[in-house]
């Protein structure tokens, strides 16, 4: 059982009760929750706010292609997942990513929740802008795409 | 022909719009269209090379959301993204 979804933040914001409500079943035992959030400082930098991009058709493909893998790659079979990523300006403090994991044990739960949220990172494509005082800003470096095909 | 370049992440620093529109010839692969594209910042942006980096960076998704390789051809009008070095989370 999936959820997936790029919330544009003009319109709302990503809310961790939607998660909750998402991944709750009396078949899961354990249930992990793992959200982003925007933080002040980034390479010695002060950081007020951030911009996130994605190229949104792209990002839920990925999020689908990472859900789906996990059947094989962790054995995982029964699961329930939820994956929210925001995108526009966030000021400090304000969810980036929410991703809610619940299986029947804790193990695969921990498992699980890492594997996402470090496949995203490799893997969709969505970007960051900095934005510091005096009106400055910067798009992060980032990692090249992996997932190349033909 | 003409081709919308959607732009995302650090390349929408090289236009206003959210794209780019230009004129390629017909089979013109993407590897080809990487070197328009860093004519294209030499023209407009003097060489810029933070600008051309981003190029030689990025992959480039098609019409169809899959990402396409060097050797893909573009046979048609189209869209095609640019998908610069990405870090979300």
């Amino acid at each position: 059982m999936l959820h997936t979804k790029v919330i544009d933040i003009k319109e709302k914001k990503l809310s961790i009760t939607e998660a909750e409500n998402f991944i709750s079943s009396s078949d899961f035992g354990a249930s992990i929750f793992f959200s982003g959030t925007v933080r002040n400082q980034n390479n010695n930098k002060d950081v007020i706010g951030i911009t996130y991009d994605s190229h949104d058709a792209l990002v839920i493909k990925s999020f689908e292609e990472i859900y789906n893998e996990t059947d094989q790659k962790l054995n995982i079979k029964d699961k329930a997942v939820f994956i929210e990523h925001s995108k526009g300006y966030l000021n400090l403090g304000e969810l980036s990513i929410i991703i809610a994991v619940a299986c029947k044990h804790r193990d695969e739960a921990y498992v699980l929740s890492r594997y996402v949220i470090e496949e995203i990172k490799k893997r969709s494509p969505i970007w960051k802008k900095e934005h510091y005082e005096k009106n400055e800003s910067a798009w992060l470096k980032g990692n090249p795409i992996l997932n190349e095909k033909n | 022909m003409k081709i919308i370049l959607e732009l995302f992440g650090a390349s929408r620093d090289f236009s206003k719009k959210d794209y780019l529109e230009l004129e390629i010839n017909d089979q013109t692969s993407i590897k080809d269209f990487k070197e328009i594209l860093l004519t294209f910042i030499d023209e407009k942006f003097k060489g810029n090379k933070d600008f051309k980096k981003i190029i030689q960076s990025s992959a480039f998704c098609s019409e169809k959301n899959e990402i396409i390789s060097d050797n893909y051809k573009i046979l048609k009008e189209q869209k095609i993204g640019i998908i610069p070095p990405i870090g979300g989370g």
